[in-house]
């Protein structure tokens, strides 16, 4: 009978895992498949945020960061195929996100929810950072997303097309990667343990848990109502 | 009789992270043209192209410093 090491002592603080490659070969299309449908339920409904970086979260935290940039890479190689040359650009988007997201949780940095929350809100900052640049030089400001709206608000108030395009987008953003990573904890927490063992995420009973996913979700779909009054 | 299962660690992450990367330059100039191509779009695809690549060229360096940076789990 053999023991298993990993699990009898707690090592070192900073030791990676190794993970079955069958579970990254299982996880790492369902993932990708996850991004793309989450962004046309996106844009079929017309929502006011791009929930095409679910799966990119999940993969980030449970696999690593640079394994949540294939998946990120892939969504939108993937997506620019079936809803056209758009999406290719904003991949980096989608691997800066991976990143933000694996690293901190890696350093042992999103152990409590306040903190878990932060890192989400540290993935739109970077992500938008990331996106204004590639809104405005290649695409003028506008592909046709619900920020556009805004980003014309902006501008009517009398702001620069920069200042316009980062405004409306961190807001979108902000509620779209709170919804996305405390959605992301959630499929996190339905996955087998042995894959998640190690990672250090928000530890709570199973009805505090329930509380603070549902409690994210509902500030970001507040953020997103928000914007959407803000607009009107 | 032990089977040893294949695993796969941070070098391997960080390898498919490039390969990720590099899968995007591939698809890059043609997607350039057709992002030129539409309507609304006033840049040329040479722009474009090379606003990606700037772009892509610092999540490189990124990867780069994270190999050099991370260390890799010894345990078999």
């Amino acid at each position: 009978m053999t023991t298993n090491v990993e699990t009898a002592v707690p090592t070192q603080k900073k030791r990676m895992k190794r993970i079955p490659l069958t579970y990254v070969v299982a996880l790492v299309p369902v993932a990708v498949a996850l991004n793309i449908v989450g962004g046309q339920i996106n844009t079929a409904l017309h929502l006011p945020t791009f929930l095409d970086m679910i799966g990119t979260a999940v993969v980030a935290i449970v696999l690593g960061p640079w394994w949540g940039a294939l998946v990120g890479a892939t969504t939108n190689i993937v997506a620019s195929f079936i809803s056209g040359p758009i999406s290719l650009p904003f991949a980096a988007c989608n691997v800066v996100g991976a990143l933000v997201w694996g690293y901190p949780v890696r350093w042992g940095w999103g152990k409590k929810f306040w903190s878990f929350g932060l890192i989400n809100i540290a993935v739109a900052f970077f992500v938008s950072l990331t996106a204004v640049p590639i809104y405005v030089f290649i695409f003028g400001g506008a592909t046709g997303h619900f920020s556009d709206m805004m980003t014309a608000a902006f501008l009517a108030m009398g702001q620069n097309l920069i200042v316009s395009v980062f405004s409306s987008n961190i807001l979108v953003s902000l509620a779209d990667k709170i919804i996305s990573g405390f959605v992301a904890l959630a499929i996190i927490e339905a996955l087998p343990a042995n894959l998640t063992q190690g990672i250090e995420l928000p530890k709570a009973e199973r009805i505090g848990k329930i509380v603070w996913i549902t409690g994210g979700i509902v500030l970001g779909v507040a953020i997103a109502l928000i914007m959407l009054a803000i607009q009107k | 009789m032990d089977k040893k299962q294949l695993t796969v660690g941070t070098k391997e992450g960080l390898g498919v992270g490039i390969i990720g990367l590099g899968l995007l330059l591939i698809f890059l100039p043609s997607f350039s043209q057709k992002i030129a191509d539409l309507d609304f779009i006033k840049s040329e695809a040479f722009g474009i192209l090379s606003g990606a690549v700037m772009v892509l060229a610092i999540l490189t360096m990124l990867a780069g410093l994270a190999v050099i940076l991370t260390r890799t789990d010894e345990e078999e």
